[in-house]
C-alpha cells in the first residue's frame, strides 16, 4: 500500500468516526425530537383534567435566566440563588408576604402561650405534598429534626433553630430527638424555644424550617433533591444541569391555583440583556453599561426598565482590634472623609443608593435620614488629630493600612480608587490588596484583615438579623471583633422585648451607638434594575427571597 | 511496535500520579477552600470544622491523596461541593460532550477549510496572493474571540434577530416535513461559537500545509509526475496533496486532545454549558474534586491523543519506525 493511499485511508477513517458520532447524534436527536411533543400534549391533558373545582386554570410560561442552585436541600441552600428556587417549591409553617408580612402557610393558627415561649400551630387540612399525601404534625417535627441534626451539619441551623428547646443537644449530636418540637395531634404542633423572642416566627419563615417528605428523604437520601416533592406552589419537574430548570404551578396547592402556569429558568446562554432584546427572556437584569440606554425615555428599553431596591448593604468594615483601627478616631476619620454621594452619582450613575445607616429603608425599624458620618473634610482633619496615631509629639507612627477587597483584576473597584484618592486628601495612605472570593473568605474567617469591603443581604426582615449577627460581641458573624457593652445591653433587650415599637426602637438605639463608633462605614443599599417584557403582568422583585412566582401573570 | 505501545502506555499511570498529586498540591495548599466558598454568608466556625473533618481536610497531604487515588482508580472522582449531591462524572462528562461536540464540528471546518487554502497559497506561491491569503488567515488569527463575538452577537441576534444570542441546541435541529420525515439541519446555536472557534484555526492548518506543498512541489518525483505529461490537477491531487497532508496527522493529534478542554472565553461570553467554563468555575470556587477530575482526564486524553498520532505517522510514512531505537 503505498503511503499517499495511507494517508488517504486515515484521513477517511476520521472523517468515517465523525460521520458515526454524528450521525448517532443526529439519530439520538430525532427521537429525542419526536418524544417532544407526545409528552407535551399529554402534560397538556393532565393539567386541564386536573383543575377540579379551581376557579381559574393557571396559564403562561415565564422566561427567566437563572443560574443551577448549590442545592435544592432547604435545610442546607444557604445562598440566595437556591433560595429563589427552594421558596417556590417548598414551604413552611410561615411565610413572607409579597410585602414581607409574615404570614402562616402550612399552618392556618398560631397561638402563643403567654409566657411567650410556646407556640402551637394547628396545620391546614388541605397541606398536600406535591405527591398529593396529606401534611401532618410528624412531617413538620421530623423535618426540623432533621435540619438540626448533626448528621447534616446545615450551615444555617445554628442561626434559625438555636432558639429551639434541645437545638444544642440535637445539634451537637447527644440526642436523637429535638425536645422543644412536641407533636400534639396529626395536626397540631407546639414549638417551645428557649425565651421569649418575638422575631422568632420570622426566623421559621427561612428555609431551614421548610417542611420535607419524610418517606421521600429517607428513600433516596443522595439524589431526592432531584424531584423533590414539596409542598409549595411550585413543582421541579425538569432540571438539567447548566442547561435548564422548569417549575410547574401545583394546581393543588393549598392557597389556591398559581396563577403562573410555568416558569422557565434559562442556565445557559450569554449576556440576559441581549437574549431579553433577542426575546428569549422576558426578564434582565441592566448592568452599569446599559443603564443611560435603559432610562433615556426615547429607547424602547426605557418603556420596560423598572428599579427594585433590595435589603442588601455594602460595607467596609475595620478590625477593630487591630492597630490603627483601635482607635475610633482613625475610623471615623475615615467615614468623614468619604464622599459616598457624589461616588455614587459618578462611578455607579446611582444604580447603587449611598446608605444612610445600617438598616434599609422599608426594614421594620428603619428611620428616615441620613444617620451615617457626614462628608465633612473638617471634621475628618479635626478627627484624625486626636488620634493617637500620626505624626506630632505623644503619637504613635500611623501603620500601614490595607484594605482587602474580592477581585481578580490588576486594579482596584472604581469606587475605591476613588476613595483612596480621598483620603490621602486628609492624609491617609491606603493600600489596597484584591484577593479572589475563596481567598478573601478564607482571610476573613482567619481574622487576618485589617480592614475590608463586604456585603449582607437580610435573610428574614427583622433588624436582629444584621444589628445582633454582626454587632453582638458574642456573635459568630461579628468578624471584625467590634464590641461594645452598650450596645450588647440594648441588643440583649431587643431579643426579648415584646412591644415591637419599643424594640424597634431599641435597634434603632443600638444603630446609633454602632454608627458613631464606626466598626462599619457602610457604603450603599443596593438596587436591582431590570427590564420586564410588556406581557408579564404584576412582575415584582421584592427586597429579599419570598415566594412570588404564584402572583406573576403572562399573556402571551 | 506492540512492545513500544505497552510500554508507553505503562507511562500513563506515572504520568497521571505526577499530574494528579502536583494538581492536589496546589488546590490543597492555595489559600481558600470549597467549604468556605460554600457556606454563604451564615457561617457557623464549628460546622465548618466539622465538614472539614468529614471531608478528611484535616488529615496530613499524602494521606488525602492517597484517599483520593484509592477511590480515583475506580472510577469514583468523589463529589462536588458547589454541586451539592452530584459527583463529579456526573457533572464533567456532560459538559465535555458538549465542547466536544462543537469542537468536532469546529475541526472538520477548519481542515476542511485550511487545507484547500494552503495549497492554494502555494500554487500562487510568487503572486501577491499568496501573501494576501496567508496575511488574511493571520489577521484572523491575531483578533482574540472577546472581540469577535459582541458584534457578531450584536448583529444577527439583536439587529437582525436570526440567530440566537447565546446557548446550544445540540450540533443538530430537527427540521420536520409535514412532520413526517425529520431532516437534521445545524442548529441555530452554533454558527457563533463556530464562526468564533475556527476563524483563528485556519491561518495555523494553511500555513502547514503551504509550506510542505512548497517543499513537495520541488521534490524529484513531482518533477518527474509532471515530465510524464499528467495534467496539473492530477499531479496535484495524486502526489502533492497527499504528501502535503503528511504533518497534517500531528496536528490533528493535538487538536483532538484539545477539543474535550472546551473553549473558556466562546462558551462564557455565549453561555455554552461546556466543560472550559465549568473548570474554570471550579477553580474559582476551590472545588477540589471537579479541578482534579478535569485535569487527570484532560492529561490522559492529551497523552493518549498524541500516542495516536505518533503511531498513525509510523503507519502512514513508512520511512518512520515507531520505536525502531528500542527494537
Amino acid at each position: 500500500m503505498g503511503k499517499q493511499n495511507r494517508v488517504l485511508v486515515l484521513l477517511l477513517g476520521v472523517l468515517a468516526v465523525l460521520v458515526l458520532v454524528v450521525g448517532g447524534l443526529s439519530a439520538f436527536l430525532i427521537i429525542g425530537g419526536k418524544n417532544k411533543p407526545g409528552s407535551g400534549s399529554a402534560a397538556n391533558t393532565t393539567a386541564g383534567g386536573g383543575g377540579g373545582d379551581a376557579v381559574k386554570a393557571s396559564s403562561g410560561v415565564l422566561r427567566l435566566a437563572g443560574t443551577d442552585p448549590v442545592t435544592l436541600d432547604p435545610h442546607l441552600a444557604s445562598d440566595s440563588t437556591s433560595a429563589e428556587y427552594v421558596a417556590e417549591v417548598y414551604s413552611g409553617l410561615v411565610t413572607l408576604s409579597p410585602k414581607l408580612e409574615l404570614q402562616l402557610d402550612l399552618a392556618k393558627s398560631v397561638d402563643v402561650s403567654s409566657d411567650g415561649k410556646t407556640y402551637t400551630f394547628v396545620l391546614r387540612d388541605n397541606a398536600f405534598f406535591h405527591s398529593g399525601r396529606k401534611v401532618t404534625a410528624d412531617d413538620v417535627k421530623w423535618s426540623l429534626e432533621r435540619a438540626s441534626s448533626r448528621d447534616l451539619k446545615s450551615q444555617t441551623a445554628p442561626a434559625y433553630l438555636n432558639d429551639i428547646v434541645g437545638f444544642a443537644e440535637r445539634f451537637g449530636g447527644k440526642s436523637d430527638t429535638l425536645s422543644g418540637v412536641q407533636v400534639v395531634n396529626p395536626s397540631t404542633i407546639k414549638i417551645t424555644i428557649d425565651s421569649p423572642k418575638p422575631y422568632f416566627l420570622a426566623k421559621l419563615s427561612y428555609p431551614t424550617s421548610f417542611v420535607l417528605d419524610k418517606d421521600q428523604v429517607t428513600k433516596d437520601p443522595k439524589n431526592w433533591t432531584r424531584k423533590p416533592n414539596g409542598t409549595g406552589p411550585y413543582k421541579l419537574t425538569e432540571w438539567t444541569l447548566g442547561e435548564r430548570i422548569v417549575l410547574d404551578a401545583n394546581d393543588k396547592f393549598y392557597n389556591g391555583v398559581p396563577k403562573l402556569k410555568q416558569a422557565v429558568y434559562l442556565l445557559a446562554g450569554g449576556s440576559a440583556l441581549t437574549r431579553f432584546e433577542n426575546n428569549e427572556l422576558d426578564v434582565s437584569g441592566i448592568s452599569i453599561q446599559d443603564i443611560d440606554r435603559a432610562r433615556d425615555s426615547s429607547s424602547a428599553l426605557s418603556k420596560q426598565y423598572s428599579v427594585w431596591p433590595q435589603f442588601s448593604i455594602s460595607y467596609l468594615a475595620f478590625n477593630v482590634k487591630v492597630p490603627p483601627f483601635d482607635d475610633v478616631h482613625v475610623r471615623r476619620a475615615l467615614g468623614y472623609a468619604m464622599d459616598r454621594k457624589r461616588i455614587t452619582q459618578v462611578t455607579f450613575k446611582s444604580m447603587l443608593l449611598p446608605a444612610t445607616g445600617i438598616m434599609m429603608p422599608g426594614l421594620p425599624g428603619y428611620q428616615e435620614g441620613d444617620k451615617t458620618l457626614p462628608f465633612d473634610l473638617a471634621k475628618a482633619k479635626d478627627e484624625l488629630s486626636q488620634a493617637k496615631y500620626g505624626t506630632g509629639p505623644g503619637k504613635t507612627p500611623m501603620p500601614p493600612i490595607q484594605m482587602t477587597e474580592v477581585g481578580g483584576g490588576a486594579e482596584a473597584r472604581v469606587d475605591t480608587q476613588a476613595y483612596l484618592d480621598q483620603w490621602k486628601g486628609i492624609g491617609l495612605n491606603v493600600e489596597i490588596r484584591q484577593a479572589d472570593f475563596a481567598t478573601f473568605l478564607a482571610d476573613q474567617d482567619a481574622g487576618k484583615l485589617q480592614a475590608f469591603n463586604a456585603g449582607w443581604i437580610m435573610d428574614y426582615p427583622d433588624p436582629e438579623d444584621i444589628l445582633d449577627l454582626k454587632f453582638h460581641t458574642g456573635s459568630n458573624l461579628n468578624n471584625n471583633n467590634y464590641s461594645n457593652p452598650a450596645v450588647d445591653k440594648l441588643l440583649d433587650q431587643a431579643r426579648t422585648e415584646s412591644d415591637t415599637a419599643k424594640r424597634l426602637d431599641l435597634y434603632r438605639q443600638a444603630e446609633k451607638l454602632i454608627l458613631a463608633d464606626a466598626p462599619w462605614l457602610p457604603l450603599y443599599f443596593e438596587a436591582n434594575h431590570q427590564v420586564v417584557n410588556p406581557a408579564v403582568k404584576g412582575w415584582f422583585d421584592p427586597p429579599m427571597v419570598v415566594p412570588r412566582l404564584r402572583f406573576i401573570e403572562v399573556t402571551r | 511496535m506492540g512492545a513500544y505501545v505497552i510500554r508507553r502506555l505503562l507511562w500513563l499511570p506515572v504520568i497521571l500520579v505526577i499530574v494528579s498529586f502536583s494538581t492536589f498540591a496546589l488546590a490543597r495548599y492555595g489559600p481558600g477552600d470549597p467549604v468556605s466558598v460554600a457556606a454563604g454568608q451564615v457561617r457557623d466556625p464549628v460546622v465548618l470544622a466539622q465538614i472539614r473533618a468529614d471531608r478528611g481536610f484535616d488529615l496530613p497531604i499524602t494521606t488525602q491523596y492517597y484517599r483520593w487515588l484509592t477511590k480515583a482508580v475506580r472510577g469514583d472522582f468523589g463529589e462536588s461541593f458547589i454541586q451539592r449531591g452530584y459527583s463529579v462524572s456526573e457533572l464533567l462528562f456532560p459538559r465535555m460532550w458538549i465542547s466536544a461536540q462543537l469542537g468536532f464540528v469546529a475541526l472538520l471546518i477548519v481542515f476542511a477549510v485550511g487545507i484547500p487554502l494552503g495549497l492554494l497559497a502555494a500554487r500562487l506561491a510568487g503572486t501577491w496572493l499568496d501573501p494576501a491569503i496567508i496575511g488574511t488567515l493571520l489577521f484572523l488569527q491575531a483578533v482574540p474571540v472577546l472581540v469577535v463575538i459582541p458584534p457578531l452577537v450584536w448583529l444577527f441576534a439583536v439587529q437582525l434577530h436570526w440567530l440566537p444570542a447565546g446557548g446550544w441546541g445540540g450540533i443538530f435541529s430537527i427540521w420536520w416535513i409535514a412532520d413526517v420525515i425529520a431532516i437534521p439541519i445545524p442548529d441555530p446555536h452554533l454558527y457563533i461559537p463556530l464562526v468564533a472557534f475556527t476563524l483563528p484555526g485556519f491561518v495555523g492548518v494553511a500555513r502547514l500545509v503551504r509550506v510542505t506543498a512548497l517543499e513537495v512541489n520541488t521534490e524529484d518525483y513531482v518533477r518527474t509526475a509532471r515530465a510524464k505529461g499528467l495534467a496539473e490537477s492530477t499531479v496535484q491531487f495524486r502526489h502533492v496533496l497527499p504528501n502535503s497532508l503528511l504533518p497534517l496527522v500531528t496536528v490533528v493529534g493535538f487538536a483532538l486532545s484539545g477539543i474535550i478542554e472546551g473553549a473558556l472565553f466562546v462558551e462564557t461570553l455565549l453561555g455554552i454549558n461546556g466543560i472550559g467554563r465549568f473548570t474554570f468555575q471550579a477553580v474559582t470556587s476551590r472545588d477540589y474534586d471537579v479541578i482534579l477530575a478535569s485535569t487527570v482526564i484532560f492529561s490522559a486524553v492529551f497523552v493518549l491523543c498524541n500516542l495516536a498520532a505518533e503511531l498513525a505517522y509510523g503507519w502512514v510514512d513508512p520511512r518512520i519506525r515507531v520505536g525502531a531505537s528500542h527494537s
